[in-house]
């Protein structure tokens, strides 16, 4: 079971992930009154871009994007997919959080060797979005942890299939909103397009690559797109939990598969939503980022943790 | 093996090598090493015992004690493992310099005396060893000369006597009270004493010990004295002698006192650990982020020194069993991690002709692979990414903080990380990554000597995080020793009812994940190869040497959280040094070494003698 688990969510994420930048573009388009590209473009892409020729920097260039796409995965078996969480006695979300650096981490030591003044602006701005955006998340999830007093993943979401989703309990309620409104800066989207800006710094990190490179960055930014939307639905949505009609099905293969789409479909509902917010504000300034985000969220974040510390 | 025969070795051996390097140079230079790795064997070899003896040398009627536990155990393999490749390292790094002799002379002897501070037994030699180590501190970290360093080394001795008062006037006040200085006395003395008294005494070391461990405010002294220092020296001080201060902390609050006493020690609802903690909490957040603003290779470290103090403190202050693991290991990894950087700080430095402005290096990759390798482990370890020693302590931190309900420290730990991941990476890319500027084309990797100290901790940093029973194993028995339960830990990980970490496992799937990457990265179409000019700037060329993105990196950031960052302690430390040289100029104008003037004087007042007698008559 366990290895067919540990087969099985990358695999899924891989293909969500890919899901998304495909949907993006459509409903992107559609928003614009264009036809756009086919869902399963994204796919096609990078089938295509790993026979094309690509030009390498050095060895940290190669390795670094290796090492980011490497820690995505590893994050993904630490992250609950329905019932699926291969790694679940691995150390909680502790290690999610910080497993969840490699990627970035990656990214921004193969851009730091190509030598490209876009890439060290993109990485410099992505760290500082991070660092921003880093305050209020840490507050949401020590607000998450205190409540349900565990620091194991899978035990949160266990205990919402029992006693309700966290969005829908009071004391969590603040915290929720909060991680909402930084979703967008979690997966990169407008208004907190600063890192990959196209028509500002060419793209950013990704600038210099080609080919198998692009086709990884490309993936790895799917992932990217995964983990944090996947992280919301497990912290304030329940995860794969739908107001507990499986409960007849429990420890059957139908209650896995079932738990999986339950999960999945609860994810393009949010993922939607920020593409709404997505298709209609323009881009932030980095400072106007950092100076919006540490007000609103923070402030809803850290009021929502005083509350959860007083309500236990 | 007896512990006077260890501390002999320790301080014979320092003058020894002064006087082999009025013979020889090669002959000192060997010496010193031999001296330094006998060291690390004899220290070794005490391993898990338990000593307590008297040696008849008195002073006011109390016995020298020395004795060997296993946090004094714990604190001198530290202190002569980092010795030992400080000294290999310096062979190559110092051989230019002036004043060799005086310089390994010196080295050996801070070593010699922070031997002696962990394992003597009673006060009085502790004061000594602790005073040996701080003065012949002042004169290594002056060794450059120049006025910078002359500064750095003044601030850091003033501070230092701040506190080694502080801690005399302790000394003074128990043997007062109690009669004798041996530890072991005075722990079953004090456990009769009024609280009020325990607590002025343990203000009075803890002034000493927060100054040496620089937790906020009396940071001010190490980023100075850090960055100044020669870079071999840099790494024990950064490694080793600031972690005395935690070892007088561990003395005094958990050797002395207890953990009885301590939780006793509440007054108005505020209890003196968790004082600690938020002063730990304080320190992480302000050297973070103050790192974040610093352009000098060596100052970025100084400041993360700090910031690391801050994490230990706060594992050691919550007093729990998983705390006082977490916060030992991470004194010991801290050690690993930081000494490495200071080395490869020196190893850049050793190359460009003493560079140490992040603004105008970069490129170095290509030049320097090894000296690379060494700064993207010990900068992972300072991070904690998975897989680095570093991570296993802070996860224990932060589970001790977690579970003993304090999510706002917690986060405060959280965020020092973030800080940390911002200055770590400006520091590798701004020296290794980005554009190789032209003057550097022609730099090669540093001798072997050099290498092996780096190549040796980045392998510790690996392994202590891969394996993290290995060291853990040793750290239980520290903490048991201070009376704290022992954690349950595999080879590969710990256990524990309210949550396991397997590190082994995360390499397992790491590595595999890398594995199945890469193999699909090999498989599919090879690139080519490109120079650092081939790259794409929107239809610009890149200008050579002009184009590196180093230059105030985090620039927006910068000019937001300058303003808040104001280091209020160091202004009112360099103002108030200020006001005391105004009164002593005012003073030298009266005092000027003439001898006219003084006889002036001297006609003066007794002008003034004989006007008052023939005044009013008061003879």
């Amino acid at each position: 079971m366990n290895i067919i688990e540990i087969i099985l969510s990358p695999v899924i994420a891989l293909l969500m992930g890919l899901f998304f930048l495909g949907l993006a573009r459509k409903i992107m388009a559609r928003i614009h009154w264009r036809y756009g590209p086919p869902i399963y473009q994204p796919i096609i892409d990078i089938i295509r871009l790993f026979s094309q020729k690509a030009m390498s920097h050095g060895f940290i260039f190669e390795m670094g994007i290796i090492l980011s796409l490497a820690g995505s995965f590893l994050v993904i078996l630490f992250l609950p997919i329905g019932i699926m969480c291969p790694l679940s006695t691995g150390g909680g979300l502790l290690v999610i959080l910080y497993v969840m650096l490699l990627g970035p981490l990656g990214i921004a030591l193969s851009g730091g060797e190509a030598a490209n003044p876009n890439t060290s602006i993109g990485i410099s701005r992505k760290f500082i979005l991070a660092l921003c955006y880093e305050v209020p998340l840490l507050l949401i999830i020590l607000a998450v942890i205190t409540h349900y007093n565990t620091i194991s993943i899978v035990e949160i979401v266990n205990r919402q299939s029992m006693s309700g989703w966290s969005f829908g309990s009071l004391p969590l309620l603040l915290s929720g909103i909060a991680y909402l409104l930084i979703l967008p800066a979690i997966l990169g989207i407008r208004p907190f397009e600063v890192v990959g800006a196209a028509q500002e710094i060419s793209s950013g990190p990704s600038v210099e690559y080609g080919g198998k490179y692009l086709a990884f960055n490309t993936i790895e930014h799917g992932l990217n797109e995964f983990i944090g939307i996947a992280l919301f639905v497990n912290l304030f949505l329940g995860g794969g939990d739908l107001f507990g009609i499986f409960a007849s099905f429990v420890d059957t293969v139908l209650e896995s598969i079932l738990g999986v789409i339950v999960f999945l479909v609860k994810m393009i509902i949010v993922f939607v939503i920020g593409l709404f917010i997505n298709a209609v504000y323009p881009r932030f300034r980095i400072e106007q980022a950092v100076k919006y985000i540490w007000v609103w969220p923070t402030l809803l974040a850290f009021v929502g943790l005083i509350i959860v510390i007083i309500v236990h | 093996m007896s512990l006077e025969l260890l501390l002999s070795i320790a301080f014979g051996g320092a003058f020894l090598t002064y006087f082999l390097g009025k013979i020889s140079s090669k002959l000192r230079n060997g010496f010193a090493v031999l001296n330094a790795l006998a060291l690390v064997v004899v220290t070794a070899m005490f391993y898990g015992q338990n000593i307590e003896k008297p040696i008849h040398i008195s002073f006011l009627n109390i016995p020298l004690i020395l004795r060997m536990n296993m946090v004094s155990w714990f604190f001198a393999i530290t202190i002569v493992g980092i010795g030992l490749l400080s000294i290999i390292y310096s062979l190559k790094y110092i051989e230019n310099e002036k004043k060799l002799d005086y310089y390994y002379f010196t080295t050996l002897f801070i070593n010699a005396s922070m031997l002696g501070t962990v394992l003597c037994g009673d006060l009085v030699s502790f004061f000594i060893f602790w005073e040996m180590m701080s003065w012949s501190t002042y004169l290594l970290i002056s060794y450059k000369g120049g006025d910078r360093a002359l500064f750095a080394g003044m601030k850091y001795i003033i501070m230092s006597i701040i506190g080694s008062m502080a801690m005399l006037l302790g000394i003074i006040s128990l043997y007062v009270n109690f009669g004798t200085l041996e530890i072991t006395a005075l722990a079953a003395h004090i456990q009769g004493a009024s609280l009020s008294y325990i607590l002025f005494i343990l203000i009075m070391f803890s002034i000493a010990f927060i100054i040496i461990n620089a937790f906020w405010p009396f940071h001010t002294w190490l980023p100075d004295a850090h960055a100044e220092a020669v870079s071999p020296f840099s790494s024990i001080l950064s490694a080793v002698l600031v972690r005395k201060g935690m070892y007088g902390l561990y003395l005094f609050m958990y050797m002395i006192l207890g953990l009885n006493v301590l939780n006793k020690l509440t007054f108005w609802g505020i209890s003196f650990n968790g004082v600690f903690c938020w002063i730990g909490a304080i320190t992480i957040i302000f050297a973070a982020l103050t790192a974040l603003l610093q352009n000098d290779s060596k100052r970025i470290l100084a400041w993360s020194t700090v910031g690391q103090g801050g994490y230990m403190i706060l594992g050691v202050a919550f007093a729990t069993s998983l705390g006082m693991a977490g916060g030992t290991f991470h004194i010991l990894n801290h050690c690993i991690y930081i000494g490495l950087l200071f080395f490869v700080a020196g190893a850049i430095e050793y190359r460009t002709g003493g560079i140490r402005d992040l603004n105008s290096l970069g490129g170095l990759i290509k030049k320097m692979p090894v000296t690379f390798t060494g700064a993207i482990i010990g900068i992972s370890g300072l991070i904690g990414l998975p897989l680095t020693n570093g991570f296993v302590s802070k996860w224990l931190i932060y589970k001790t903080l977690i579970l003993g309900g304090n999510p706002l420290l917690a986060f405060f730990a959280f965020l020092g990380t973030w800080g940390t991941i911002l200055y770590g990476y400006k520091f590798i890319h701004n020296i290794f990554l980005g554009q190789l500027p032209e003057k550097f084309k022609d730099i090669e990797e540093v001798p072997f000597s050099m290498q092996f100290p780096i190549i040796l901790l980045s392998v510790l940093v690996i392994l202590f995080g891969v394996l993290p029973g290995l060291p853990l194993k040793m750290i239980n028995s520290v903490d048991a020793y201070l009376g704290f339960e022992s954690l349950q830990v595999t080879l590969g990980g710990i256990v524990s009812e309210t949550g396991t970490l397997s590190t082994v496992n995360i390499f397992a799937a790491l590595v595999f994940a890398c594995f199945i990457i890469g193999l699909i990265f090999k498989v599919s179409r090879r690139s080519t190869k490109v120079d650092q000019y081939n790259s794409y700037a929107a239809g610009a060329a890149v200008p050579k040497d002009k184009y590196h993105y180093t230059v105030s990196f985090y620039n927006p950031l910068d000019r937001m959280i300058r303003p808040y960052l104001k280091d209020f302690v160091d202004a009112f430390y360099i103002n108030f040094t200020e006001f005391i040289k105004n009164v002593c100029n005012t003073i030298r104008r009266i005092y000027t070494g003439y001898i006219g003037n003084y006889v002036m004087y001297i006609v003066l007042f007794l002008a003034l003698l004989i006007l008052v007698q023939l005044k009013w008559s008061v003879f």
